[in-house]
């Protein structure tokens, strides 16, 4: 006797939780994507030792070609002519904000003197937190 | 006569949805800037009256007159044994200052391989110092 088997379930693949499973990884990269007011791009030095730099930080970076760029942190950078220029923002953030902190986003090849201009503003004006963004250094390199 | 009308069941077409979303992550992906947000704490010395009187003889002064170069209290040192001359140190005197000093033509990445050095042996007391603060120091003949 043939065996009529009736109710034949269809292949399917399940994709209805796709999309949700999407959505949660868009939410993700979007929560997790900080944008940095800063864009210019430097090839950071590497340390072993990483701190957190604090959110909002104002950020001074500066290239190769010895272009100084400037940040308060809220607003996008731009610019600055000479490192003596940087005096009248950095005096009128550390006014506004004592302990606020500057990040100098310098690139590793840069000449260690343009960084210490930089420095040397920082210290005359009143900054007293400064980080330098450094890249993760992999163990044996 | 009755006629028979065939119901389509109603439905949101979602199918095209997970196609939609997954284009939207690529996006962020490729738009995501990788910003670096790490990095080294950097503190100038405190102006702290108690630490006023330090000699700079007692400190320990890393001068770095290249890449890779490195003058430990005047004597050539690779930066092992630089890490292990200044651990030693440490362990003697933990509150011993270090006096980073890179001459202006080093590039940058040396200046922070000396500096996560110091941070990395738990260093309290780093010291950075501008280059018109050597002058000054020079002046004052602290520095040779």
């Amino acid at each position: 006797m043939k065996i009529h088997r009736e109710n034949r379930i269809a292949a399917v693949v399940p994709t209805a939780s796709m999309a949700d499973i999407a959505f949660l990884l868009i939410i993700f990269f979007m929560l997790t994507t900080s944008f940095s007011p800063v864009k210019t791009s430097v090839d950071l030095p590497e340390s072993v030792e990483r701190a957190e730099v604090e959110q909002n930080s104002a950020i001074v970076a500066i290239t190769t070609l010895n272009e100084i760029v400037f940040s308060d942190g809220d607003n996008p950078g731009f610019n600055v002519d000479s490192p003596e220029a940087l005096a009248p923002h950095i005096q009128s953030l550390v006014r506004a904000i004592p302990n606020k902190q500057f990040v100098i986003k310098a690139d590793r090849a840069v000449r260690y003197s343009s960084v210490d201009a930089v420095l040397d503003q920082l210290r005359r004006n009143g900054a007293k937190n400064i980080g330098l963004l450094t890249e993760q250094k992999r163990p044996g390199k | 006569m009755k006629i028979h009308r065939y119901r389509t069941p109603a439905e949101v077409p979602t199918a095209s949805m997970a196609d939609i979303a997954f284009l939207l992550i690529i996006f962020f992906m490729l738009t995501a800037v990788y910003s670096s947000t790490r990095g080294l704490e950097f503190a100038f010395p405190k102006d702290d009256p108690n630490q006023r009187n330090v000699q700079p003889q007692e400190a320990i002064h890393v001068k770095i007159t290249g890449d890779g170069q490195y003058l430990v209290d005047r004597t050539p040192m690779t930066i092992q044994q630089m890490a292990g001359y200044v651990d030693q140190k440490m362990k003697q005197a933990p509150d011993k200052p270090v006096i980073v000093h890179a001459l202006p033509d080093v590039p940058y990445y040396s200046m922070i391989d000396v500096f996560d050095v110091m941070r990395q042996l738990k260093v309290k007391n780093v010291s950075v110092p501008t280059q018109s603060e050597i002058e000054r120091w020079r002046f004052f003949g602290y520095l040779e």
